[in-house]
C-alpha cells in the first residue's frame, strides 16, 4: 500500500514536469510581461534593461530549467505584477479555492444522490420529469450565466445574499475559513450552488441510470422476494453498489471544479487561485501562471490518488485482490 | 428553540443597525484593477497613482479641474542665473507616523524615484541635480528651461527617507517585495488600515493631515472587481457605493433605478488610428504589396474621410463621446484652437482622393485593433472596417488582447493600428514627444511613434516647445506642429473616450478628467 502511493506520488512528479513544460512553452503567447509592468512613459532602454533583469531574453530551454530548478528547490519565485513570493500568493489563495469546491461538491452530492435514486426508482413520475428538466437546464446553461443571474435574483433583487467576496472570513492557524462566520456562510451559497451545479447534474444522472441498472440485477429481484425491508434494499445494497463508477467519475470531476473554478470565482470576484490566475494572464505574470498551472496538476494527481484509494475501502474484492 | 432562533435574529438585526449608525461614513468603492503595489514610484500606471494620491502626496497636486495648486510646497518660482525650478516647502507637516517632513525627504524621494529601480523615473529625465537649500527649499536644476516641470511631477509621491532607509526600502522593489510595497507612510488625507492584496483594502483618514478635510469619510473600503457584470451588480444591491468604470450599455440599468446616479465626463484620452509611414509596402494585403498607398497623404486623408463618426457616436457610444480633431482634446493646455477642423465625412471625396493617388478601385490593408484596451474598441473597429470598405479600403480587421497588442506593434506588424492617448502631463507637448516626434531610442522621444511618422519641421520644434517660457510663442510653435500633422494626415484623431461612473446617490464625488478618483472629494449623505 505505502509502495503503491509512493509510486503514484514519483508519477504525479512527471505529471507536473510536463504541465510546466507545456505552460511554459505557451506562455510566450499570452503576451509581453514587460509592457504590462512598465507605464506609457518608461523608455525602451529601461524595458530593455527589465527584461534582461527578469532573464526574459535567455532561450527558452534555460528558462524552463530555471523555473523547474528553482521550483525543486522550494523556490517559486516572485510575481511580475507584485512582487509578493508567489508561494505565498498561492498559499492565501488556495483556502478560498477549496473550501469553495468542497461545498460546491457537499451540494452536488447530498442533492446528486437523492435525486438520483428517487428519478432511478420513479422513472415515470412527474417530480422525476421535472427534476430530468431542471438539470438538463442547468448543464446546458454556463457556469457564468448562472452565476449572474442567481446574483441577480438573489442579490440584487431580493437583496438575501451578498453578490461578491468571501463575507467574514476567520483566521484559523494560516487558515482562512468563511465557514466559521455567518457572513461567509451566506456568501459561499451563491457561488457554490454555481459551480456544483454541472457536478450535480453529472452526478444525479449518474446514479440514475447506474441504479436503474442496479435495480434489474438478480441479486436485488432476490433480495425484494425475500422480503428486505424497502429502505435497507434501496440504499444498502442498491445504492452501494453504483457507487464505484459514480465515486471515479465525481473524484475525477473534483479535480475538475477545482481548476475551472477559475470562472465562478471571477463573477463572484471570489478570492481564490483561479481569480488570480485570471489577474496573471492579465498582467503576463509568467511566474504566478506557471506555479498555478504545476499546483493545479499536483491536485488532480492527488485527487485521482484519494480516488484509488477510495475504490478499495468501496470495493472488498479490491482488497482480496491487493492482499493476493 | 425557535424563538431562540427569532431572538437572535431580532439581535443581529438590532446589532447591524447600531453598526450602521456608528459608520454612517464608511464607504465602499470598487474598480476593475488592484493597485498592485503601495509603492509609489515602483509602478507608473494609473490604478496604482490613483490609488496612491489618497495616501501620499506630492510637491505640487492636481485639483478637481485638473489644475495644478500647491501640496507639499507652498509655492515654486523659477531660479535665477540657471534652468529649474525652487520649490518652497510647506512647515509642520508631518508624516502619518509622525516623522516631521523636511527637504531631506524630498531629495531622498527624488533620488529613490530616478534610480533605475524606479519606473517613474522618466518624469526626471530633465533634471540635471537636485540641490537642498535649507530644511525647507530645495531646487530642481534642469538641463534647458522648463516651464512645465512642476505640472509634470504633480505624481511625483515624497516619502519619508527616515522611515524608508530603516525599513529597507530604499529603493523600489525589483525582485522581492519590500516593506513600501505592502505599508504606506505618507503625509495625504489617509492611511491604509489593512491589505489583502487583490481582495481588499482599508483606509482610514489621518487625523494629522496639514490641509483641512472636505469630506466626511471615516473608514473607506476599496474591492477591485474585475468582472463588469459582478460590479454591477454589487453596486445596485448596495454592496458598494461607487465603482470606477461602468460599461456604457449598463447606464440605462443603472440610470432606470431609484437611488443611483451616473457620472459622466470625458477622459482626455483621444482615440486615434496610426499608419505604418515608414514601411515600404502592405503586410496584410491581397492586391497591392509592392508599396504602401498609405505613404500618400492623399490616401490618409481619403481614410480619414471614409469615417462616419456621428453613426459611430450614435451606434456604439450612445451619443456620449466628443469628436477629437487633433491629439488632445480641447481644454488640455497646448490645445490648438486654430486647427479645429477634422475631415468630415465625405465617402465621394475619399473615392476622388483614391482615384487621385492611383487606388480607383481601392486596395486591401489589414487593421489591428485591441479588444480589452480601449471602450468598445473592437466594435469600433468593425463598425470602421465595414466604412473603410465602403470607399474601397478593404481593411482585414484582426482584433487581441493588450498584453499581446503593443510587441505587435513594436515589431512593426501592422498596415494601420488603432491607439489611445492619454497626455501624462495635460498639455500637447506630451503625444508630440511620444507619438509625433520621429523615432529616436537615445533621446528616448518617438516612442510610442509606432509607424514611425517624421517630419523635420515637427523633430526641430519639439525641443523649443519644451523650452519656451513665452506661452504665445509657445503656442504658435504648437499650432504649427498641429497644423503640419493634420495636413499630412499624421493619425486620424476619432473622439475622447468618454468617463462613465456610478454611485448610489447619496454619494458626492468629483470625477476628475484623469480618471483618478480622489476620496478627499467624497461626502457621504
Amino acid at each position: 500500500m505505502v509502495y503503491f502511493i509512493a509510486k503514484r506520488l514519483v508519477q504525479s512528479l512527471f505529471v507536473m514536469l510536463a504541465v510546466a513544460f507545456l505552460a511554459f512553452s505557451l506562455f510566450r503567447f499570452v503576451g509581453d510581461p514587460i509592457t504590462q509592468m512598465t507605464g506609457v512613459e518608461t523608455s525602451v532602454e529601461d524595458q530593455e534593461r527589465l527584461r534582461d533583469e527578469l532573464g526574459l531574453n535567455d532561450p527558452f530551454a534555460y528558462q524552463f530549467a530555471r523555473f523547474t530548478g528553482d521550483m525543486l528547490q522550494g523556490d517559486f519565485g516572485f510575481s511580475y505584477r507584485t512582487r509578493q513570493p508567489v508561494a505565498e500568493m498561492i498559499a492565501t489563495r488556495i483556502p478560498a479555492t477549496l473550501e469553495l469546491g468542497v461545498v460546491a461538491l457537499l451540494i452536488s452530492l447530498f442533492v446528486g444522490i437523492p435525486a438520483g435514486v428517487y428519478t432511478a426508482l420513479r422513472p415515470r413520475g412527474a417530480a422525476t420529469q421535472a427534476i430530468l428538466m431542471m438539470t438538463l437546464v442547468g448543464v446546458s446553461i454556463p457556469t457564468f450565466v448562472i452565476g449572474i443571474i442567481l446574483i441577480f435574483f438573489f442579490g440584487v433583487q431580493l437583496g438575501w445574499l451578498p453578490t461578491f467576496g468571501r463575507g467574514g472570513t476567520v483566521n484559523l492557524g494560516g487558515w482562512d475559513t468563511s465557514f466559521l462566520t455567518v457572513d461567509g456562510w451566506r456568501a459561499i451559497i451563491l457561488p457554490a450552488i454555481t459551480l456544483g451545479v454541472y457536478q450535480l447534474t453529472l452526478t444525479m444522472r449518474l446514479v440514475r441510470a447506474e441504479m436503474m441498472d442496479v435495480m434489474q440485477s438478480d441479486y436485488i429481484r432476490f433480495a425484494t422476494a425475500r422480503g428486505v425491508p424497502m429502505g435497507r434494499l434501496y440504499f444498502k445494497h442498491a445504492l452501494a453498489n453504483t457507487m464505484v463508477p459514480v465515486i471515479t467519475i465525481i473524484g475525477l470531476q473534483f479535480g475538475g471544479v477545482i481548476a475551472f473554478s477559475i470562472v465562478t470565482e471571477s463573477v463572484f470576484q471570489w478570492p481564490g487561485m483561479g481569480l488570480l490566475f485570471l489577474e496573471s494572464i492579465r498582467f503576463v505574470d509568467i511566474p504566478v501562471m506557471g506555479v498555478y498551472l504545476v499546483v493545479i496538476a499536483f491536485f488532480f494527481v492527488l485527487v485521482n490518488l484519494i480516488v484509488d484509494l477510495l475504490y478499495v475501502a468501496i470495493d472488498p474484492r479490491l482488497r482480496i485482490r491487493d492482499v493476493s | 428553540m425557535k424563538r431562540d432562533i427569532g431572538k437572535s435574529m431580532l439581535l443581529g438585526g438590532a446589532l447591524s443597525l447600531a453598526a450602521l449608525g456608528a459608520h454612517a461614513e464608511s464607504f465602499n468603492w470598487a474598480s476593475t484593477t488592484d493597485p498592485q503595489t503601495m509603492d509609489p514610484h515602483a509602478v507608473n500606471s494609473a490604478p496604482v497613482l490613483s490609488f496612491l494620491n489618497n495616501i501620499y502626496e506630492g510637491l505640487v497636486r492636481r485639483g478637481q479641474d485638473m489644475s495644478i495648486e500647491p501640496s507639499l510646497a507652498t509655492s515654486w518660482e523659477p531660479l535665477e542665473g540657471e534652468n529649474g525650478w525652487r520649490f518652497n516647502l510647506r512647515q509642520g507637516v508631518t508624516f502619518q507616523d509622525g516623522a516631521a517632513f523636511t527637504s531631506a525627504d524630498v531629495m531622498f524621494s527624488y533620488e529613490r524615484a530616478s534610480n533605475e529601480a524606479a519606473d517613474v523615473r522618466s518624469w526626471f529625465a530633465p533634471v540635471t541635480e537636485v540641490r537642498v537649500v535649507d530644511d525647507f527649499t530645495i531646487d530642481f536644476v534642469t538641463s534647458a528651461p522648463n516651464p512645465l516641470f512642476p505640472s509634470s511631477i504633480a505624481n511625483f509621491m515624497i516619502l519619508d527617507a527616515d522611515w524608508a532607509t530603516s525599513n529597507d526600502a530604499a529603493l523600489p522593489a525589483r525582485d522581492a517585495e519590500n516593506f513600501a510595497t505592502l505599508n504606506v507612510n505618507g503625509t495625504g488625507p489617509f492611511t491604509v488600515a489593512s491589505r489583502d492584496p487583490g481582495v481588499k483594502t482599508v483606509l482610514t483618514p489621518n487625523a494629522t493631515w496639514w490641509d483641512d478635510a472636505a469630506h466626511n469619510v471615516t473608514e473607506a473600503t476599496f474591492t477591485p472587481i474585475g468582472n463588469a457584470a459582478t460590479g454591477l451588480a454589487a453596486l445596485l444591491s448596495g454592496d458598494i457605493d461607487f465603482i470606477q468604470p461602468i460599461p456604457l450599455q449598463d447606464v440605462e440599468q443603472v440610470e432606470s433605478r431609484d437611488g443611483f446616479n451616473v457620472l459622466e465626463g470625458e477622459e482626455t484620452r483621444v482615440i486615434m488610428f496610426g499608419f505604418g509611414h515608414e514601411h515600404d509596402t502592405l503586410l496584410y494585403s491581397t492586391d497591392v504589396t509592392d508599396v504602401n498607398p498609405f505613404q500618400d497623404p492623399r490616401v490618409r486623408l481619403a481614410a480619414a474621410h471614409a469615417i462616419d463618426l456621428a453613426s459611430i457616436d450614435r451606434v456604439l457610444f450612445r451619443g456620449k463621446i466628443e469628436a477629437a480633431n487633433q491629439l488632445v482634446p480641447a481644454g488640455i493646455s497646448g490645445y490648438s484652437e486654430a486647427n479645429q477642423n477634422r475631415p468630415d465625412y465625405n465617402p465621394d471625396r475619399a473615392r476622388e482622393l483614391l482615384a487621385e493617388a492611383g487606388y480607383p478601385d481601392g486596395f486591401s490593408f489589414g487593421l489591428k485593433c485591441t479588444n480589452d484596451r480601449y471602450i468598445n474598441d473592437e466594435a469600433l473597429c468593425r463598425a470602421a472596417a465595414s466604412m473603410f470598405a465602403a470607399v474601397g479600403l478593404n481593411a482585414e480587421l484582426s482584433t487581441g488582447p493588450v498584453r499581446d497588442y503593443w510587441p505587435q506593434l513594436r515589431e512593426d506588424d501592422f498596415d494601420m493600428y488603432l491607439l489611445g492617448w492619454s497626455p501624462g502631463t495635460f498639455d500637447m507637448e506630451h503625444p508630440v514627444r511620444f507619438l509625433l516626434h520621429s523615432q529616436d531610442d537615445e533621446k528616448k522621444l518617438g516612442s510610442w511613434n509606432f509607424g514611425n511618422y517624421s517630419n523635420a519641421r515637427v523633430d526641430e520644434l519639439l525641443p523649443l516647445v519644451q523650452q519656451e517660457i513665452d506661452p504665445a510663442a509657445r503656442q504658435a510653435m504648437i499650432d504649427e506642429i498641429v497644423a503640419i500633422t493634420q495636413e499630412e494626415v499624421a493619425y486620424i484623431p476619432l473622439y475622447t473616450q468618454p468617463l462613465i461612473w456610478a454611485a448610489k446617490d447619496n454619494i458626492d464625488l468629483t470625477q476628475r478628467a484623469d480618471n483618478f478618483f480622489m476620496l478627499r472629494w467624497v461626502t457621504v449623505n
